[in-house]
């Protein structure tokens, strides 16, 4: 029986009914739906269907997880220098700036991808933009380029990002910089053999945070690309409520789940989760 | 399928096809499920596309609004119908178990009737309550997948051809053999339902789509894939190719004549062709599900709608060809001249023949691996 600080006794059913909801929660909505799925993808054609479904579309798997991965470091790349400026130069703005980071967030998903579209489209001011400085041609544009889809990735995912490296930065020990200095450590040296090291398990945490919904997105390749931009989404999307495809659909979300799971082991093996922040 | 979607009407949409499946089981609840055909309710629930009635709002309808004071009936209607697929999929659990869903009146394309009349899914129409019945056109009054139209009637009629802006694409277009013109790569769209892009591929072939063999099917989805391979098309997708092309980043599109219909008020130069090989025409049909909870309102309202007078009204604001003979006749002169809404003789329209399960099975496979992977 676990005794609290207090000294009484807590009794043995209280941890149990406190992560119960949480259990039930995840049981019904989450590990229900993925053995209905499990079961669904093994009909009409059984365990071929991850190997064919997967030879099929292989080359919208490798897109996928390569706008996904160059999202996570266009992010990193954005959001870091963001997130630093936040938390070591914002003062009494950290509020306000922070603010303005989720700001894109208080309008949907869908109507952001849409601006992005109006924003980038033949007839849209980046393009006129382009053209008029002679870079384009009459009939370039940017909209079904990867370059489109991945920016609106980043775009999109960029506060997820920032936030947990902001944190992660925030609890940096000021005094272990001021040490750095005072042992004759330039400001590049101390950022690279202090602040780096402490902020990374925050770099860590945002690259999931890109990464992961990033793999799964499909609303900006739908939106902004072309057929040469689908993603894996976009492939289960389009055909998920097609009775004949619905076991290959199935199989691909796992396909798609079980290759975001081995990029995250990995990932976490090479950088460690001890301290995440 | 078929009507354009503006970005407010798609999510609408969703909204409501979301509200209506949350709703089902209230529904049923409310007015039992009453698999009998009795009058068990005083409203009729309605799932249809998008555009379809007038205005696309059923408080304002005249012809919903018409009904439910002719007849007494309110008329619950929604635009849940947003493709085939996503209905079927959503609904077909319950209807396979034989039990009601709540609704009474759905809308398919004939592809997806012809699966609902085969399994089952739906109730004939009882000719004291649907006396008007009747009045369907002669060259709709019967079909192989159900014979002498005994649980689907038609509800509206459209075209599958090309859509384009002349000023971009710098030629005129006049088959689909000019949709695989270089000049045009990348900047062609599409469509994701498979019996009218292989339909109109399969014409350029010389072959008929009402006598579709699935060699020749194949034959015409490999042409696909091989102009996809180099890059000819932009998207093949669903409803969503009017953003492409109404914002001209696509320049040429396989489409739906209610779509363009309504493209063209808004935006006058873009031309609508009818591919001089041939054109694909598609019907989509009501039905009266099994377990409708008012199968006889569900009955008066397509009895009414099969009125001439009242068919006029309605397919003329929808600019849809009217299933309904007599309907033309009482319908204004312009619309009378509108080859939209009236076709006329010398038009030859193709229908995609209707498919055995294995075959639809195997070309949705084919189609799919070369247009959606």
């Amino acid at each position: 029986m676990a005794v609290s600080a207090a000294g009484r006794s807590t009794p043995w059913w209280v941890p149990w009914v406190l992560v119960a909801p949480g259990v039930v929660w995840l049981g019904v909505f989450f590990v229900v739906p993925m053995v209905r799925l499990g079961m669904l993808s093994l009909d009409d054609g059984g365990l071929s269907n991850f190997v064919d479904v997967f030879a099929d579309n292989s080359e919208v798997v490798l897109r996928t997880f390569w706008y996904a991965a160059v999202a996570t470091v266009a992010a990193v790349a954005l959001g870091y220098p963001l997130a630093y400026v936040i938390a070591t130069r914002g003062g009494r703005a950290k509020g306000l700036l922070l603010g303005l980071v989720v700001l894109p967030f208080f309008t949907t998903y869908l109507l952001r991808a849409i601006a992005w579209r109006v924003l980038l489209g033949g007839n849209g001011p980046v393009v006129g933009f382009l053209q008029a400085v002679g870079l384009f041609g009459p009939e370039d544009g940017v909209l079904a380029t990867d370059l489109a889809v991945i920016g609106a990735l980043t775009y999109n995912y960029l506060p997820f990002m920032v936030l947990p490296v902001f944190v992660s930065l925030e609890k940096v020990d000021r005094r272990l910089v001021e040490a750095g200095q005072d042992l004759y450590g330039g400001p590049l040296r101390t950022f690279r053999r202090v602040t780096l090291p402490l902020s990374l398990p925050g770099v860590f945490a945002g690259s999931l945070l890109t990464f992961i919904p990033a793999a799964g997105d499909f609303v900006n390749a739908e939106f902004l690309g072309s057929d040469n931009q689908r993603m894996i989404g976009s492939v289960i999307v389009a055909n998920f409520a097609k009775e004949f495809l619905k076991p290959q659909m199935s199989a691909l979300s796992f396909v798609l789940m079980a290759l975001i799971l081995a990029g995250v082991l990995v990932y976490a093996r090479l950088l460690g989760t001890e301290d995440l922040a | 399928m078929h009507p354009s979607i503006t970005r407010r009407r798609f999510l609408g949409g969703l909204a409501a096809g979301g509200a209506a499946a949350a709703l089902a089981p209230t529904l049923l609840t409310a007015c039992g499920d009453d698999s009998s055909g009795s009058s068990g309710g005083k409203k009729v629930v309605f799932h249809n596309w998008p555009l379809y009635i007038e205005g696309d709002d059923p408080a304002t309808s005249p012809t919903l609004t018409g009904f439910t004071k002719a007849v007494g009936f309110a008329v619950d209607y929604t635009t849940a119908v947003e493709d085939n697929d996503s209905w079927f999929d959503k609904f077909s659990p319950d209807l396979a178990k034989g039990k009601g869903v709540g609704v009474d009146i759905v809308v398919l394309t004939t592809w997806m009737a012809a699966r609902m009349v085969e399994r089952k899914y739906v109730q004939a129409f009882d000719a004291a309550t649907f006396p008007n019945k009747k009045n369907v056109l002669a060259d709709l009054a019967d079909s192989p997948w159900d014979k002498g139209r005994t649980a689907t009637i038609p509800w509206a009629q459209g075209q599958t051809g090309i859509a384009y802006w002349p000023d971009k694409a710098g030629f005129e277009i006049k088959s689909m053999a000019d949709l695989l013109d270089p000049r045009l790569k990348g900047r062609v769209t599409l469509l994701s339902e498979m019996r009218d892009t292989v339909g109109l591929m399969m014409l350029l072939d010389g072959k008929k789509p009402e006598e579709a063999k699935v060699a020749d099917a194949l034959a015409a989805i490999e042409k696909i894939k091989a102009a996809r391979d180099k890059g000819q098309f932009r998207k093949i997708t669903g409803n969503s190719y009017t953003d492409d092309l109404g914002a001209q980043e696509a320049w040429a599109s396989v489409a739906w004549s209610g779509d363009i219909a309504q493209l063209q008020a808004e935006k006058p130069g873009l031309k609508w062709v009818l591919p001089a090989e041939g054109a694909m025409s598609f019907t989509d049909w009501a039905m009266i599900l099994i377990g409708a909870p008012n199968k006889a309102g569900a009955e008066k309202l397509l009895n009414y709608v099969y009125d001439p007078a009242v068919a006029a009204g309605l397919y003329e604001s929808i600019a849809y060809r009217a299933p309904v003979q007599g309907a033309v006749e009482k319908m204004s002169a312009e619309a009378r001249k509108n080859p939209l809404i009236n076709p006329g003789a010398g038009v030859k329209l193709h229908e995609f023949r209707v498919l055995t399960a294995d075959e639809d099975k195997q070309l949705a496979e084919a189609f799919n691996a070369a247009t959606q992977q």
